[in-house]
């Protein structure tokens, strides 16, 4: 027995999950601020206090995302590509396509048999595609990040929005609304945009089912109709919160770890 | 290993070397691509030796006033060398050749006629290389490429010479493809990285002289036989547009995450040197060999790919070396490699299964840590194929 702990520190929110030898024990997200080791530890903590254990008691702990080089309190790293896959499969062995959306990139990744990562392709050069996108979009019409997807789901009609870039799509929402356009009609045509960016993502790796939606963005109930849509396939829903699949993934590989030795 | 140091004090020399070589009358030819046959700079009796740097982004940017901003790094920086006016190579260049090879590498021709160096060859090569009227228009174009030389320079080209030359050449490609062979054996003294920065000391050193050092390197290698640990590290071709001197960026990562390169077919390494028999020494068996060998992608191939000997040698070159996975390295407007970028990946997996990454960077280090989690996703994803092939043989 034994607890391992995985701690995926993103550009908007570390999640730290602690599990044992089966089960996931607690978990625990906290947004990262300006120091992503600060936000690590404190979503560690966090996690270790609600499953009512000391750090001593973790065997080992694994590190993932971005922030995964200042985590000086793991025991090791790896890439956030190897923890969602291995983190998806757990949570359903028939997942053979992962699409990451998260805060500042985006990735599909190929799945194998046995949870291994087969095939991946991200894109971390610009924010179009990316959970920022919403967050900019979110602030125009002043509502909460989590509150956008049921948004783009009352929709009439889709507005397209032309601009591929997060700053200037910004500037065109604005001008839609100007024009009298219904804020949720917008909504979907910017979910349609981030949409047609991730499938294009996707293609290159070529989707085989089951596809599941990982990262924070995976909550966005409009995300995964446009997706579904745009692929002709529906994305499975995975059990538990979508944002903590990566610490889920870093957590099993901390396990493989200990007990390689 | 002793002569590697010894190699690369040889190029640390090499500038000095040649100031004075150019005080005592000689005269020296800098080119840029490897179409351009040495044999024949060699033969009329110049000083051979090849430019170009990458890896420099300011060199990038100054390069950038005299192109644009919407081209090929190398390029870019290629004339970033001419207009600092720093380089040894370039500043110790009397004259210089460009192959057409590539359509951007044609415009470099241009633009360093037109603001650098009046001195400035071009010789053209064709896109149907691998039809018979291809072959016709090479062997017409190395002949011109001979009367322009010998024009500028004012030498006439001896058979006698030229035959000489080629057979040094011939010398040097062979030692390099042995040290090639040697470095990616399991146990070998020698590393990948030793060899591709030992073709690109054969940029510069003076030929003759750089076969007896290869030749030393070969006896040295031999010497020390076998290390006594097998590097069993993840076994890595690294394939795609070219990777200047000086632009170490992704080897140097894939190094650090712990990859070992095996092999590569890049224009500065080992495509430099394989596949170039001179049956004839003659000028157009000259011009026929350069034609025959690994042709670069910049010129379209329109047959299809199992008969595309650019890619039937990465396949060979994948077996021959075992290697688990390919990193395809495409710079920013480079055409002809980006363009084959899908094609490389689906033909390397079809025909041997391999893991296929393709790193899309430019000359600038604000990307290193975008590329350090795809190398290191790589490097994983090999790990993990090894594992399921112990389990499927289990």
């Amino acid at each position: 027995m034994g607890a391992f702990a995985g701690v995926d520190i993103g550009s908007v929110a570390a999640k730290a999950v602690i599990m044992n030898d089966r089960d996931i024990l607690s978990h625990a997200v906290v947004p990262t601020r300006v120091s992503s080791e600060r936000s690590g530890r404190m979503a560690l903590e966090q996690a270790l206090e609600k499953a009512n254990l000391r750090s001593d008691d973790v065997r080992f702990t694994v590190a993932t995302g971005y922030g995964r080089i200042v985590a000086p309190f793991a025991n090791g790293t790896t890439t956030e590509i190897t923890c969602h896959a291995m983190g998806a499969y757990y949570l359903n062995p028939k997942v053979r396509t992962v699409l990451d959306i998260g805060g500042q990139d985006c990735k599909a990744i190929r799945v194998g048999e046995r949870g291994q990562v087969v095939n991946f392709v991200l894109n971390d050069k610009c924010a179009a595609g990316t959970g920022r996108f919403l967050e900019v979009v979110a602030k125009v019409f002043e509502v909460e990040v989590a509150e956008l997807g049921q948004l783009c789901n009352t929709a009439t009609e889709r507005v397209p929005v032309s601009s591929t870039c997060t700053i200037f799509a910004e500037s065109e929402c604005i001008s839609l609304m100007a024009r009298g356009e219904k804020p949720e009609n917008i909504v979907a045509g910017v979910h349609y945009s981030v949409g047609r960016r991730v499938a294009g993502l996707l293609s290159r790796v070529g989707v085989e089912s089951e596809l599941a939606f990982t990262g924070g963005v995976g909550k966005n109930v409009g995300m995964q109709s446009v997706v579904g849509e745009l692929l002709g396939i529906a994305p499975i829903g995975l059990p538990g919160d979508p944002q903590l699949v990566g610490a889920i993934g870093a957590a099993i590989i901390a396990k493989g770890r200990a007990a390689r030795g | 290993m002793k002569t590697l140091e010894r190699i690369r004090q040889a190029v640390e020399r090499r500038p000095s070397e040649l100031i004075e070589a150019r005080a005592r009358g000689e005269k020296v030819l800098g080119y840029f691509c490897c179409y351009i046959p040495e044999e024949i700079i060699d033969a009329l009796g110049l000083i051979p030796v090849r430019l170009g740097r990458g890896g420099d982004e300011t060199l990038v940017d100054l390069g950038a006033r005299y192109v644009s901003t919407n081209n090929c790094v190398f390029i870019r920086e290629s004339v970033g060398l001419f207009a600092d006016g720093k380089d040894p190579y370039v500043q110790n260049s009397d004259f210089v050749a460009v192959a057409g090879t590539c359509i951007q590498m044609f415009r470099l021709s241009e633009l360093v006629k037109y603001y650098f160096k009046p001195e400035v060859v071009a010789l053209g090569v064709p896109r149907n290389f691998y039809l018979p009227e291809g072959r016709v228009f090479f062997r017409h174009e190395m002949a011109d490429f001979v009367r322009q030389v010998e024009a500028m320079t004012g030498r006439t080209l001896e058979p006698g010479r030229l035959s000489e030359s080629i057979e040094l050449y011939r010398q040097i490609r062979e030692a390099i493809l042995e040290l090639y062979a040697r470095q990616s054996r399991d146990a070998s003294p020698i590393s990948w990285r030793d060899i591709f920065d030992v073709v690109q000391a054969g940029f510069y050193l003076d030929r003759r002289q750089y076969l007896s050092l290869l030749k030393d390197l070969l006896t040295e290698v031999e010497s020390v036989g076998e290390t006594a640990k097998p590097n069993n590290r993840p076994r890595i071709f690294v394939s795609g547009s070219i990777l200047a001197p000086g632009d170490t960026k992704i080897i140097d990562l894939i190094e650090q995450l712990g990859g070992r390169i095996v092999v590569d077919d890049l224009c500065t390494g080992l495509r430099f040197h394989k596949e170039l028999m001179v049956h004839d020494h003659s000028l157009d068996g000259l011009a026929d060999a350069y034609l025959d060998r690994i042709p670069c992608a910049s010129l379209p191939c329109l047959l299809p790919l199992d008969e595309d000997k650019r890619f039937t040698t990465m396949v060979q070159l994948a077996k021959e070396h075992r290697a688990e996975g390919m990193i395809y390295h495409t710079l920013r407007f480079c055409d002809p490699f980006t363009f084959k970028a899908n094609a490389t990946m689906k033909y390397m997996q079809e025909k041997l299964g391999v893991p296929f990454l393709e790193i899309h960077t430019e000359y600038s280090p604000s990307d290193v840590e975008a590329l350090r989690t795809r190398v290191e996703s790589f490097i994983d994803v090999i790990y993990m194929q090894r594992e399921e092939k112990e389990a499927a043989a289990c």
